[in-house]
């Protein structure tokens, strides 16, 4: 046989034109590693245990633990993210086993529209739900004028409301983690649990919730990390005593330092509480994830009796919740003067145009800091998983550490960090100061999910394809040219759109950056909010929405539906 | 023998005009068997045939649309398979990732409640019965595929299974494991004497193992009988194409008599014997294996004889193989099994070629569709 000899001939040659310029052209990938994520957070842990003199002190740690407030919103968080967890949970197992396992109406129009929260920024969502179900929102007035109500039912406004919000918005990530474990389950692992009487929930205890651990952990990990670092729907509905929102507090008033200090000492431990679910979580998906092939998937089955009715019921409860932030923003961007009816009296354009027309900056701020912080996305995230897929660097178990480290870190503790990273000259720039620190943010927190597309992607491709091409002589660019990316570009593009959303949403780490001038829309609906200016608010929300909405599509239309893997803490 | 007694109630399996239908494909078409008690019966076709089905109607996963299925004289329609007493081995072996071995296999007994003291001994037994003591607490990710292979047998067997039913259980493993297990396989089989269903696409495998073998295509049994029935007397034209190799010929039938049939093919006039109905006129296919087929050398007598051309000479150690064009379109296979007394014919050469008129068969060519043995492949 020829092939075989041709390939041993070639293959000393390419692996030498290869391997050396590989480190070389690395090298910008480490460095931006280095400078744009380990520096930053390696400044954010020295200042929390040092003076500002530069000597190293516990001081404001042990303050930090010793304050009963701190303690109490540290205890708090913990007891929000938990239940945010728990509520996910129910929400989410419920929804994806139906979605997976029955047939029933309107199935599959409740299966993309699960995915709806995902596209509401998490700032505009809780919004949306005040302006629906707040004091003077459309259900209270509803409920007073037509049922005669005295007092508005207090729906949203502390624990309960947190809690319903965040829930509403989280439990698709638990849907599609276990959607995607779901469909990978051969049906044979559940029939030979029941040629053995193994039925019902017992089967679901022994056989089916273990193999579907490690896209549960993930899915739950995620949701735990995710509403311990939301610092803006807390607020918005008037609860302080979080740590994450009071670090938000600490960092942004300019007055005491000695508060300062401490909003940096609970930046520092909120990374560090990071690290540690995301390590325990790891730990647990790694043991339990099992290379199970699926030859045949299980058959849907159609619903029964009662769960005929129940199960479009639930969907139709859940979505019409999850729908009601949608409902409230369109309200409040388009009505005039809205106030004491459940719905605007009047539409109106003006909203819209003073965001579109008379103050477009913080649109224009958007598309200008997403354009770029997708660029350096991908300029740096796809040579990142094709290192991470492909190459035998050095260093890939911690690059790819890094990049889930990212995934998981509240973006409040990276807004932190950048602050006290780049405050000071580096080659006579002070970073902070320049624009170019916006997109950068952006970029580097919100980089994992194009890395992960393209290592995905590659490892989806067989090797041989490229060898195939370096057997006939085709050097390493080229290969990737033309061989690589025109196999793997849907998935790239597919993540980067994922990026660019979620750079679009981006509030907790440029709300601490940014200089005035800066401002990007979740910035602007922030400011606008606060200071009552809800129509513009709500106009911005809404374009925002419409963005997040074409984005999504998008990247849904390149990819088909198995999405879940991007939204894992876990594997990749 | 092992220490622990086991205790096998031998169950005949019988279905009667079995009807199973997904949406508008029918995979059975009514189907009809009896499997004898402690036999070893194997479903055999290519893939598509409705051999899956009918383990799993059998199984109890699927219902049948139409026609019932007994266990002894118990109708079993609508029972679970869990109450059928059945013991099952996936293509895949579907062992649970997340147990071990020894969870793999008790996991039945804890789910029947068998007293606890009596799970480990149980365990032993089985994990002996398949030679894989010593492995009880290494995962399924941790063992060959062979291994896994025989944990999912134990797993099915512990529960002392009234029938055991394989799927495909040697497909995916390479050659030499596979032809190991499969005698292993039959000599637990006769040890155990339970009765076993068996599928498989491997005709090769089907005739080593089975006592019978029912042969199906499209949802329907085309032939049932023993291993030496199906291949020295087919019942139909596929039958002849999917057991063993046979060359097949087509032609016009020129006579009949007495069971036996004249066909004008391409390479002469052929005799054989008539198998199904045959007039003159109709068209009509001659098979013939390979190794009926005598070269001139070792001429004995011979019925019919005719002149070809060899096109590829393959020599195997206990055979040659010739590949022979004999007429526009007749490329024949014959196999000479003792080379040592053979002269080698090189290509190219004209040889001329006989076979006896009771070793050929004659088949009505209404079934010719089945002429293209890829084509159950594709199906």
């Amino acid at each position: 046989m020829t092939p075989p000899a041709v390939a041993a001939a070639s293959a000393p040659a390419v692996t030498r034109r290869v391997r050396v310029p590989a480190l070389v052209w690395a090298s910008p990938i480490y460095l931006f590693l280095a400078l744009f994520i380990l520096f930053p957070l390696y400044r954010l842990f020295v200042d929390a245990v040092t003076t500002e003199g530069g000597q190293f002190t516990l001081a404001y740690v042990a303050d930090f633990l010793r304050d009963p407030f701190y303690r109490q919103a540290l205890v708090n968080s913990l007891i929000l993210s938990f239940g945010t967890v728990v509520g996910c949970i129910a929400v989410g197992l419920l929804a994806a086993f139906l979605l997976v396992r029955y047939d029933f109406w309107g199935r599959s129009t409740f299966g993309y529209l699960t995915m709806l929260p995902i596209i509401m920024p998490p700032l505009v969502g809780i919004m949306g739900l005040v302006f629906v179900l707040g004091r003077a929102g459309t259900v209270n007035v509803l409920l007073m004028d037509y049922l005669g109500l005295r007092r508005p039912i207090n729906f949203i406004y502390g624990w309960h409301g947190v809690l319903l919000a965040m829930v509403m918005h989280y439990f698709p990530l638990i849907t599609l983690n276990l959607v995607d474990g779901l469909s990978k389950l051969d049906a044979s692992l559940e029939e030979a649990a029941e040629a053995m009487g193994s039925r019902g929930l017992r089967k679901m205890r022994d056989i089916v919730l273990p193999l579907v651990t490690p896209g549960f952990v993930s899915g739950a990990t995620l949701v735990f990390i995710l509403a311990f670092a939301d610092f803006a729907t807390p607020l918005v509905v008037g609860l302080q005593n979080l740590i994450a929102s009071q670090a938000y507090l600490n960092i942004v008033q300019f007055v005491d330092r000695r508060l300062f200090k401490m909003g940096i000492v609970i930046g520092a431990l909120m990374a560090i509480m990071a690290i540690i679910f995301l390590v325990v979580a790891q730990r647990i998906v790694t043991q339990r994830e099992y290379a199970v092939l699926s030859y045949r998937p299980v058959e849907r089955q159609p619903l029964r009796g009662a769960a005929r009715f129940l199960a479009p019921l639930f969907f139709i409860v859940v979505l019409t919740i999850a729908f009601m932030p949608y409902l409230g923003v369109m309200l409040a961007a388009f009505g005039r003067a809205w106030s004491l009816t459940p719905f605007p009296t009047s539409f109106t354009l003006r909203h819209l145009d003073a965001v579109l027309h008379l103050t477009p900056i913080y649109v224009i701020n958007t598309i200008r800091w997403s354009a770029a912080a997708v660029a350096i996305i991908l300029a740096v995230g796809v040579p990142l998983g094709w290192i991470l897929a492909r190459s035998n660097l050095p260093g890939r178990g911690a690059m790819d550490s890094i990049v889930t480290l990212v995934l998981a870190l509240p973006g409040t503790a990276i807004g932190i960090a950048y602050i006290r990273g780049f405050h000071f000259p580096l080659l006579g720039i002070i970073l902070s100061r320049v624009w170019i620190i916006m997109p950068l943010v952006l970029a580097v927190r919100r980089m994992p999910y194009t890395v992960r597309a393209t290592f995905a992607s590659l490892l989806g491709m067989h090797r041989s394809m490229e060898e195939s091409a370096a057997s006939v002589g085709a050097s390493g660019l080229r290969i990737f040219k033309d061989i690589t990316m025109p196999q793997i570009w849907r998935g790239v593009l597919a993540g980067a759109l994922f990026s660019l959303m979620f750079v679009m949403q981006e509030a907790a780490a440029t709300i601490l950056v940014f200089l005035p001038g800066w401002e990007t829309m979740t910035i602007g609906i922030f400011t606008y909010y606060t200071s009552g200016t809800f129509g513009q608010a709500a106009a911005l929300g809404f374009v925002l929405i419409l963005l997040c909405a074409g984005t999504l599509y998008a990247a849904y239309h390149l990819t088909g539906a198995r999405m879940g893997g991007l939204f894992g803490s876990g594997g990749g | 023998m092992p220490a622990f007694a086991w205790e096998w109630t031998v169950m005949q399996v019988r279905l009667e005009g079995v009807v199973k239908r997904f949406k508008t494909v029918e995979a059975m078409a009514g189907v009809s068997l009896t499997i004898r008690e402690g036999e070893f019966f194997t479903l055999l076709g290519p893939s598509g045939c409705g051999k899956t089905t009918t383990l799993r109607v059998i199984a109890g996963f699927y219902d049948p649309d139409a026609g019932a299925v007994y266990f002894g004289e118990t109708p079993m329609n609508g029972v679970p398979p869990a109450d059928r007493g059945i013991g099952i081995v996936f293509q895949n072996y579907a062992l649970w990732p997340h147990m071990t071995v020894r969870e793999n296999v008790a996991y039945g007994l804890r789910i029947k409640r068998v007293p606890s003291s009596e799970i480990e001994p149980r365990v032993h037994a089985a994990l002996r019965q398949v030679g894989l003591e010593g492995l009880e607490d290494r995962t399924p990710g941790q063992l060959s595929g062979g291994q896994q292979q025989r944990v999912a047998v134990a797993r099915a067997l512990v529960l002392n299974p009234r029938v055991l039913l394989l799927d495909e259980p040697l497909s995916n493993l390479d050659a030499k494991v596979r032809a190991r297990l499969r005698s292993e396989i039959r000599r637990l089989q006769q040890d155990l004497r339970i009765t076993t269903i068996y599928v498989t696409h491997d005709q090769e495998e089907a005739l080593v193992l089975s006592d019978r073998i029912a042969v199906m295509d499209a949802g329907r049994v085309l032939q049932i009988g023993t291993p030496v029935d199906l291949y020295e007397h087919p019942a139909t034209l596929f039958v002849a194409d999917f057991i063993g190799t046979n060359n097949l010929v087509p032609g016009t039938v020129a006579d009949v008599a007495d069971g036996m049939a004249a066909l004008r093919t391409p390479a002469g006039l052929w005799r054989g014997v008539v198998v199904g109905s045959l007039a003159p006129g109709a068209e009509a296919v001659a098979a013939i294996r390979p190794e009926n087929l005598v070269l001139d050398e070792g001429a004995g007598p011979a019925d019919v004889s005719f002149r070809a051309r060899v096109v590829l000479t393959q020599y195997l150690g206990n055979l040659v193989r010739y590949e022979l064009e004999a007429g526009p379109g007749v490329t024949l296979r014959v196999d000479v099994s003792d080379p040592k007394s053979h002269r080698y014919v090189p290509p190219g050469q004209d040889v001329a070629v006989g076979f006896r008129a009771s070793s050929a068969q004659i088949f009505p060519a209404d079934t010719a569709s089945h002429l293209d043995p890829l084509e159950g492949a594709r199906r």
